[in-house]
């Protein structure tokens, strides 16, 4: 493979956090608060450099389907991207050699495992986002965490996470994209427990790993069975080998293959591995096949990974507890970036993924989608709100990739990612102004955060997908291959339905937030008091996150006419030529996405605004079981925790019993009853055995004893005893004669 | 210093010193932890020699295998006579030594009449446990310091136990290994019943019975092995095998190319091994000593006993059972997966039931050393249509297998130190009365989950390449098992995190004023937390003299002629010829071939 000396950009920009971190780790003594300069800076490096290579990458910016794909369908165009490739892991290829008369021998591959780097518009777009997010938010934790006695170590953590997160971008290797998987975990976990005196922190900081380590397990089950099926755990050669038209339906989509020309059925055909068999006439190849199943395993066992990261249901229940951290790691780690790493990973490897399994997808998207708007609409915290309604927006992610919208869904990413951790900044200045995250008790901060106010309201109209404010590009290209989907399976109609009440709940929940913070007048006078506008430090980043939240979704005409520049980009690097959206169903996905906002907008400002003609009371009161059932996320920690939670701890107490009662007493048991044997053998030896040479000893002894009684030494006994002996015996001849 | 004197030091230095150790006159009791000190940094050096002349220059034995190297090697009886081999070591006094020099192989008559040899060798897959011992038994020689009762004592069978480790992992007699096997037994009986907590006697008289249960099956095994008169056709070398040897590489040799040891003969011989040696491991249903071991035995034999003894149990796996019975483990490897996996989940259960902190390390213990099992059983050896040979998932499980040893030597040592240092200070392993160390004992406490995290197996860290290697190796020999092994995941990390929790975070006024970890014991920890990270984020730095071994290993046990009948028996292969090469092979196992 060919190794582009651009991949050197990227892997410095992925290494200088990592020098942070040791830096932060080995002179954390020395440098003290120069630390979270260091970490700034390194990550600012990082940001620069993806710049760079953003730019150079710019002449590759362009959509290889649109012309080829009409043309000559047979061949699907691999998208530009700069790779390399860096020896790691290679074991057993010294192997094959000793292995002599075997028919394939040369001809297996050896089953390497490279550090492989793989560039794309994707990546390339992310790394710009990821690092320059990551830098906003370095900055802003500089004034943010200011009075924290850890101070050094939340940067060295952050810088961890910057390393992790931008390697786990970088790689092409199944196997490396699982090691940074575990390690933005752990760094989330680090994060999440920052605060670590406080029990509850911990415990969400548990909860966010094992829940995420569950998901692990299916990740881990799919990386074995792609790794037994294919001998590689390069995600690009995988893609390029499942992404031939020739075993896809119309719509592209992986289906079951049926037994045709001489194929067997359920076994998919890698035409590119085809072997040639030396010395049997040209053209006679031996085929390849990997078993349909087997794909279908691995895709659920990938998606169950990205489930889990990217807080879908029903793994989604960590996120909402994550919020424990502190909030710069909310917005950078559990809204703009770690969580997405699953709805990336999914596009990233989508050709992998089988047309039931993207149903499986879309499915549980919609389903999360849900969960999380409704959620969201009754959460009194307002950082709680804003998890479920990244639970929410990640479901409209993962929609709009399963239903084959591959370049909607990772664009709907990159808006997401500035709309969203601009609200969780804000919120974080909210909180460092009044020490509290109950909306209950705010209200008119308007007037005394001005600034504040105005960022979260771009943000806000932003996430509610107000026409002209990014997320309603990103939001209607999910909508509109969502319809066209639905157009070509009339089955699914659903899937268009739970979207639209989705978007209506979120511009509802998200504006409800708006006016109860800013809006109004101050519920609580001795909390507004302190209120004041935050320092330059933690505006300015805001500021530019606005302005990104703002213009990242627009096409070059403003007007939503044409794709918007953003996710033309990703579509260079679409590795199968998806969905293509008629124009009827893109109007039509305007015309609901419009009238959708519009309508939860209005709701909200009529409940919660201070025009508002409504009381929210009366109805809170009448609804008050759903309400708590809403409140308490549909009750799914509990149900977990009485499903899952109770009785693993109850196995594991029970093998803990069964180790102590059972094998252990076995152990003992067994010890004991060999003691007894032992001790009736030794009963036996003694009583019996011994006792058998005792008794005749003794009565030899006896007999000795009798005898010794006649030795009396006296002539007059022996005489006597001779004479009575000549007289019985002369009595007994006497008998014996007659 | 010729390489047969350096081997032999190896044992016979820390020998030595326990025998100086019991003759230190009494005034200068004060000086038997320096000596012993001196002692295991003495042998410590010694072995890095062998590391280095090992690996090092064109010659060096590491281009070699020890089979090839141990075949240069050999003695000559003038006397032998080929028909009646038993015979001819009736004459003791003809045998000629023949020595390669520098070649880390050593080989002397010792009993000739029964033709036991002295012989020890290195190769890839003992170095690292040679090494491993040496740096735990400084560290746990450091870790002694306040051990103030009986030091002479003490620190005499410490060296002797030392002394039968090295001689265990070096000996490539199955007599000599049975004897080092055996002699191991009696320091380490004396060192927990005479040091160990309240209930010693009772932990140190199950370990001794245990394990003398399993040295009985092993030995049954050697002497199968040495008695056996099987096909009287093979010939190793064009001389006629006639068994009476306990030589473990000529009969690796033999099994891995004749059929001299039928495949009914090679199953016993390899259900005795495993058996015996699952319950030094420990595996379960064999594990339930350890844990008393543990909790009973003093800090520094806890470190021994968790990072080098319990090797010795997967040293034997993969140097005796699988390559002196190949067709017996390949037969049994459903089995031994399926007992592999059955530790892994049950010690991971078992720990997280544990409150009693020592315990629950040494549960996790039983969970990570199922991995050894599991990597050598992932016998994937033929590739889907059932003829091909292809070891290639083997080779991953293997070194797997092999580096889990490693990595866990290095990260229980670590754990069952802090243990330690934790009671010390606060005199509870209770978690429940644990908790807030980290606000008081920061280092202590960093270190302490940097290990723990290994211990995890974190990316990055030293578990996670061995763990994934033989998760992804079984994948290719039964993605069942291979699924309930990786099910572990979730259970290793909730126990860790919640050991964690309990032992670290929180808040607790209780322990104010504890004072963190002092310079002696920070050298202590330092090495294997820098071990846990090195290990982790270059596992090249063990695979690539380790991989030479291994790989030869592999190949002996794929390409052992037996594993293939014992191969084509189960699936109802015609036997073996060479198979037509126009076969389309698939990359799926099970898939099925496409009808022409």
């Amino acid at each position: 493979m060919t190794s582009h000396w651009q991949v050197w950009l990227y892997v410095a920009a992925v290494f200088i956090p990592l020098v942070a971190f040791a830096t932060g780790v080995l002179f954390r003594r020395w440098l003290r608060s120069w630390i979270a300069w260091i970490a700034t800076g390194a990550i600012f490096c990082s940001f620069l450099l993806s710049l760079i290579g953003f730019l150079g990458f710019i002449p590759h910016l362009k959509s290889s389907h649109g012309e080829s794909s009409q043309s000559d369908h047979a061949q699907v165009a691999i998208p530009f991207a700069w790779t390399a490739d860096f020896e790691w892991l290679d074991i057993g290829s010294r192997l094959l050699p000793g292995l002599e008369s075997e028919p394939v021998k040369g001809s297996l591959p050896a089953l390497r495992i490279p550090v492989s780097i793989r560039i794309d518009a994707l990546t390339v777009v992310l790394f710009v986002m990821v690092s320059l997010i990551a830098t906003l938010i370095h900055f802003y934790s500089i004034a943010y965490m200011a009075e924290d006695p850890r101070y050094s170590w939340f940067f060295t953590y952050l810088s961890l996470f910057c390393f992790s997160m931008l390697a786990l971008l970088a790689s092409d290797s199944l196997f490396l994209v699982f090691m940074t998987w575990e390690l933005v975990g752990i760094c989330s976990y680090l994060l999440i427990g920052f605060w670590y005196e406080e029990k509850t922190n911990v415990q969400a900081a548990n909860k966010a790993f094992i829940v995420n380590r569950i998901g692990d397990f299916g990740f881990l089950i799919g990386l074995g069975v792609l790794w037994t099926s294919f001998g590689t755990f390069s995600i690009s050669e995988i893609n390029r080998e499942l992404a031939d038209p020739g075993l896809r339906d119309a719509h592209l989509r992986l289906t079951r293959p049926t037994a045709t020309h001489g194929d067997p059925g359920g076994l998919v055909r890698l035409s590119s591995r085809d072997q040639v068999v030396e010395g049997a006439g040209p053209g006679t190849t031996i085929p390849l096949f990997v078993s349909y199943s087997a794909l279908v395993v691995a895709g659920l066992g990938i998606f169950a990974g990205c489930m889990g990261k990217s807080a879908q249901f029903p793994l989604h229940v960590w996120l909402p507890d994550a919020m424990a951290g502190p909030t710069p790691v909310s917005a950078l780690i559990h809204a703009a970036t770690m969580v997405a790493a699953g709805v990336y990973l999914v596009g990233r490897f989508f050709p992998l993924f089988t047309h039931e399994v993207l149903l499986f997808i879309a499915y549980i998207g919609a389903i999360s989608l849900v969960i999380g708007a409704t959620v969201a609409v009754v959460q009194t915290d307002y950082k709680r709100l804003l998890a479920f309604s990244t639970v929410s927006q990640l479901g409209f992610m993962m929609l709009g990739l399963g239903v084959g919208g591959w370049s909607a869904g990772l664009f709907h990413l990159v808006t997401h990612a500035f709309f969203k951790s601009l609200l969780f900044l804000g919120a974080g200045n909210v909180f460092h102004a009044v020490h509290t995250f109950e909306m209950a008790s705010l209200g008119g901060l308007r007037t005394r955060m001005p600034v504040t106010a105005r960022m979260m309201l771009v943000a806000t109209l932003a996430s509610a997908g107000i026409p002209f404010f990014s997320g309603f590009y990103s939001k209607d290209a999910v909508l509109a291959s969502v319809l066209q989907f639905a157009e070509f399976h009339p089955g699914h109609t659903i899937l268009v339905v739970l979207p639209l009440l989705g978007s209506f709940l979120t511009a509802f929940y998200i504006f409800r937030m708006w006016f109860l913070i800013f809006d109004g007048e101050p519920r609580s006078e001795q909390i507004a008091v302190h209120a004041h506008e935050a320092p330059r430090v933690m505006t300015l980043p805001i500021t530019i996150l606005a302005i990104f939240a703002l213009v990242v979704g627009y096409p070059w005409t403003i007007l939503p006419l044409a794709t918007p520049v953003v996710e033309a980009w990703i579509e260079a690097a679409e590795p199968l030529a998806a969905m293509r959206v008629s124009a009827g169903v893109r109007w039509t996905a305007i015309g609901f996405s419009v009238l959708i906002s519009l309508a939860g907008t209005v709701a909200a400002t009529l409940f919660y605004s201070r025009f508002k003609l409504f009381s929210t009371r009366s109805i809170l009161s009448d609804l008050k079981p759903l309400r708590t059932f809403l409140f308490n996320g549909w009750f799914l920690d509990r149900l977990y925790r009485l499903v899952f939670v109770l009785p693993v701890l109850g196995v594991a107490r029970g093998v803990g019993r069964f180790d102590h009662h059972g094998l252990d007493r076995l152990v003992n048991e067994t010890a004991r009853t060999t003691r007894g044997i032992s001790k009736l053998g030794d009963a036996f030896d003694r009583y019996v055995v011994d006792g058998l040479a005792r008794g005749i000893g003794w009565t030899l002894y006896g007999l000795g004893w009798l005898g010794r009684l006649i030795q009396t030494g006296q002539i007059r006994t022996y005489v006597t005893l001779l004479s009575v002996a000549m007289l019985g015996l002369f009595v007994a001849v006497y008998f014996w004669i007659r | 210093m010729s390489d047969d004197l350096l081997l032999s030091l190896l044992w016979m230095v820390p020998l030595g010193g326990a025998v100086l150790l019991l003759l230190l006159p009494r005034a200068f009791v004060g000086a038997a932890r320096m000596a012993a000190l001196g002692v295991t940094l003495c042998v410590l050096c010694l072995t890095l020699i062998v590391f280095v002349r090992y690996v090092s220059g064109d010659q060096a034995p590491i281009h070699r295998s020890l089979a090839d190297r141990a075949a240069d090697n050999f003695l000559n009886s003038t006397n032998l006579d080929q028909t009646d081999a038993f015979a001819g070591f009736l004459t003791t006094d003809a045998v000629q030594v023949i020595d390669a020099p520098g070649d880390l192989v050593v080989r002397r008559p010792w009993i000739p009449y029964f033709n036991i040899q002295y012989y020890l060798g290195v190769d890839g897959i003992n170095l690292g446990l040679l090494t491993l011992t040496a740096l735990i038994s400084v560290l746990a020689c450091l870790a002694s310091w306040n051990m103030d009762q009986h030091q002479r004592g003490y620190y005499a069978l410490f060296l002797l136990l030392q002394a039968s480790v090295m001689g265990v992992f070096l000996a490539l007699d199955l007599f000599l290994f049975f004897v080092f096997f055996e002699v191991m037994l009696f320091p380490m009986y004396f060192l927990i019943a005479l040091w160990g907590g309240p209930r010693r006697e009772y932990a140190a008289i199950k370990f001794l019975l245990f394990t003398l249960f399993g040295s009985a099956l092993i030995l049954i095994a050697f002497l199968i092995l040495y008695f056996w008169s099987g096909d009287a056709s093979a010939t190793l070398a064009k001389v006629p095998f006639r068994a009476h040897s306990f030589d473990a590489p000529l009969i690796a040799k033999v099994t891995a190319t004749t059929s001299y040891y039928g495949p009914s003969v090679q199953g016993a011989v390899f259900l005795l091994l495993l058996i015996g040696f699952l319950v030094k491991l420990p595996a379960f249903p064999f594990h339930t000593w350890l844990p008393d071991a543990h909790v009973e035995a003093p800090t520094p034999i806890s470190m021994m006993l968790a990072a080098v003894l319990l090797k010795i149990g997967g040293y034997g796996l993969v140097r005796m059972a699988w390559p002196l019975a190949p067709a017996g483990a390949y037969s049994w490897s459903m089995l031994a997966a399926a007992l592999g996996a059955i530790s892994i989940v049950y010690g991971a259960f078992a720990a997280l039931a544990q409150t009693d902190l020592k315990k629950l390390v040494a549960y996790s213990s039983v969970s990570h050393m199922g991995f050894i099992t599991l990597g050598l059983s992932a016998m994937g050896l033929f590739s889907s249509t059932g003829d091909a040979l292809d070891p290639r998932y083997y080779a991953y499980g293997v070194v797997g297998a092999n580096y889990v040893m490693l990595a866990h030597g290095i990260t229980s040592a670590g754990l069952f130190f802090l243990v330690g240092v934790i009671y010390e200070r606060t005199h509870t392993r209770d978690l429940n009365a644990l908790g807030g160390l980290m606000g008081v004992m920061p280092v202590c406490g960093v270190l302490g989950v940097v290990i723990f995290f290994g211990s995890m197996g974190l990316p990055g860290l030293c578990g996670f390449i061995g763990e994934a290697f033989v998760i992804l190796s079984e994948f290719n020999h039964s993605p069942w098992i291979a699924a309930v092994a990786a099910f572990s995941v979730v259970l290793t990390s909730g126990y860790i995190l919640w050991a964690i929790q309990r032992i670290w975070l929180g808040r607790n006024s209780t322990w104010d004023g504890l004072h963190d970890l002092t310079p002696r014991e920070i050298l202590i920890v330092l090495p294997l937390a820098a071990f846990t990270v090195l290990m982790g984020v270059a596992p090249q730095v063990v695979l690539w003299w380790m991989q030479p071994s291994v790989d030869s290993l592999v190949r002996d046990l794929a390409a052992a002629p037996t594993v293939r009948a014992v191969h084509e028996t189960l699936n109802g292969l015609p036997s073996s010829q060479p198979v037509a090469a126009e076969r389309p092979h698939h990359a799926m196992r099970g898939a099925k071939a496409p009808v022409d």
